[in-house]
């Protein structure tokens, strides 16, 4: 199973964006700066967007999914039940997984964006998919979610897992690391040995670089591990 | 000074509560009531019991600055110029005003080459500058920004970050879930179900998080290299 987007080229106006490259199975980390095209990416990929020209093949991918910046973007349901059951999923497990026990009667638009976030990234990650595309699955979250949804991600992932995201302190651990920057998207290679030549990287993991190790991946814990590796 | 007496409203429940001028991070849980909070002290939302006053002003009677969690919401005209314009025509500013305020306002961010784009072709990031820009437009006495670094990149949050001290509002009212941001402000707000558990700097406040993920990062990581180095 992989994903290859073959000479793909998205344009707006003045604005363009080029991206080549294999996704095969693992969890893909893309940056990039504001601007730079990441939500445009993730939506052709989704096959929301036609590319301008070049094509993206899905080899043996049959079930793909986006889930946007935006969980309002995605919400249907009234109320937070009807919103669980709209993905064909039962209410009372999803609110559980959602930290919203007793909170199914609630209208979706009275929970917080946090907790609307909680709610549409428990009911994403209980679907069977090939390809998942989260697009900044971490915003409003607080730091207490960050890390619970980056274990959900790492535990309950797809195949193949595409993460468009600009966080900062609460990454999950990532099989490839990929950077769209001057225009296109660079496939930086596997972790670790991408992670020096990622230039978005977290502060923590320049910080490491700067001693001269490299972590075995991109978290904190991995940022601590290799000091510890270091001074010993 | 920004005072909060007797405050209900929704979840919120603030029996007292001064902010000194300054840049004020408000933080918690999901549903804590941050960006209700934030929507009190801006005058968008009236408290059903209490009052909040502005160095003596109500908030509906001060020029406050607002960059909600939703950018979209906030962006009503077809073009980057006009939204931003908008801001000071709905103060009345003459037009020969109009052009260097809003060349101002974007350069503050480093955002001039917004200035002819359209709204609806923005990323969500550029929506949130854009409304950042309408907000300094008016030169606002308070602005408020709610999580806008969710929206922003490392290098983009930091420039917004260091040009916040150099405004001339007297309060800058943050929320925001990176607690490396929150670290930087003068003030922390830390807010758990609708009230204050914590009201104090940065130093004061965090040494009680800190078996938490509330702590930030990097104060985490510069501990742990300096214990290694001992």
């Amino acid at each position: 199973m992989e994903l290859a987007l073959e000479e793909v080229i998205l344009t707006r106006k003045k604005w363009s964006l080029c991206a080549r490259g294999i996704f095969s199975e693992g969890i893909h980390l893309i940056t990039g700066r504001v601007g730079s095209g990441k939500s445009t990416l993730a939506q052709a990929i989704a096959g929301l967007l036609k590319p301008g020209s070049g094509n993206i093949a899905y080899h043996g991918i049959y079930r793909r999914t986006l889930s946007m910046q935006f969980p309002e973007y995605h919400t249907t349901g009234h109320l937070v039940r009807d919103e669980i059951r709209s993905w064909g999923l039962e209410p009372e497990r999803i609110c559980m997984e959602a930290g919203l026990t007793g909170r199914a009667h609630e209208r979706s638009f009275d929970l917080s964006r946090g907790e609307l976030k909680r709610l549409h990234m428990s009911c994403i990650l209980a679907g069977t998919w090939d390809l998942l595309i989260l697009d900044e699955p971490l915003s409003t979250l607080d730091p207490v979610w960050k890390h619970r949804m980056c274990r959900k991600i790492h535990a309950h992932h797809p195949p193949i897992t595409l993460l468009f995201t600009h966080e900062q302190a609460v990454l999950p651990r990532v099989d490839y690391l990929w950077e769209i920057r001057g225009g296109c998207l660079h496939a930086l290679g596997p972790v670790p040995e991408a992670i020096p030549s990622w230039q978005g990287a977290p502060r923590y993991i320049e910080e490491v670089l700067n001693y001269g190790v490299v972590p075995d991946n991109i978290t904190l814990e991995d940022a601590k591990e290799a000091l510890c590796r270091m001074h010993a | 000074m920004i005072v909060c007496t007797g405050l209900a409203f929704r979840t919120i429940a603030i029996r007292d509560l001064s902010i000194p001028s300054g840049h004020t991070c408000v933080i918690g849980p999901n549903g804590s009531g941050k960006s209700t909070l934030l929507s009190l002290l801006a005058g968008i939302e009236m408290p059903e019991q209490g009052r909040i006053t502005i160095d003596g002003e109500t908030p509906r009677r001060t020029d406050v600055g607002w960059v909600g969690e939703f950018p979209e919401d906030n962006l009503i005209f077809r073009t980057v110029r006009n939204e931003i314009a908008s801001a000071l025509r709905f103060r009345h500013l003459p037009d020969e005003e109009l052009e260097p305020r809003i060349g101002q306002a974007l350069r503050d961010i480093g955002c001039e080459y917004l200035l002819d784009a359209r709204c609806k072709e923005l990323s969500g990031g550029e929506k949130a500058l854009v409304v950042l820009a309408a907000a300094l437009a008016i030169r606002p006495k308070v602005l408020v920004l709610d999580e806008i670094d969710s929206h922003l990149d490392r290098s983009t949050a930091e420039d917004v970050q260091q040009i916040l001290p150099s405004l001339s509002c007297m309060h800058v009212l943050q929320s925001t879930q990176n607690m490396d941001t929150a670290a930087g402000a003068d003030n922390l707000i830390y807010l758990e179900e609708g009230q204050v558990r914590y009201f104090g700097s940065p130093e004061d406040i965090f040494p009680n998080l800190e078996d938490t993920p509330f702590y930030p990062t990097l104060w985490r990581f510069a501990a742990w290299s300096s214990h290694l180095k001992r």
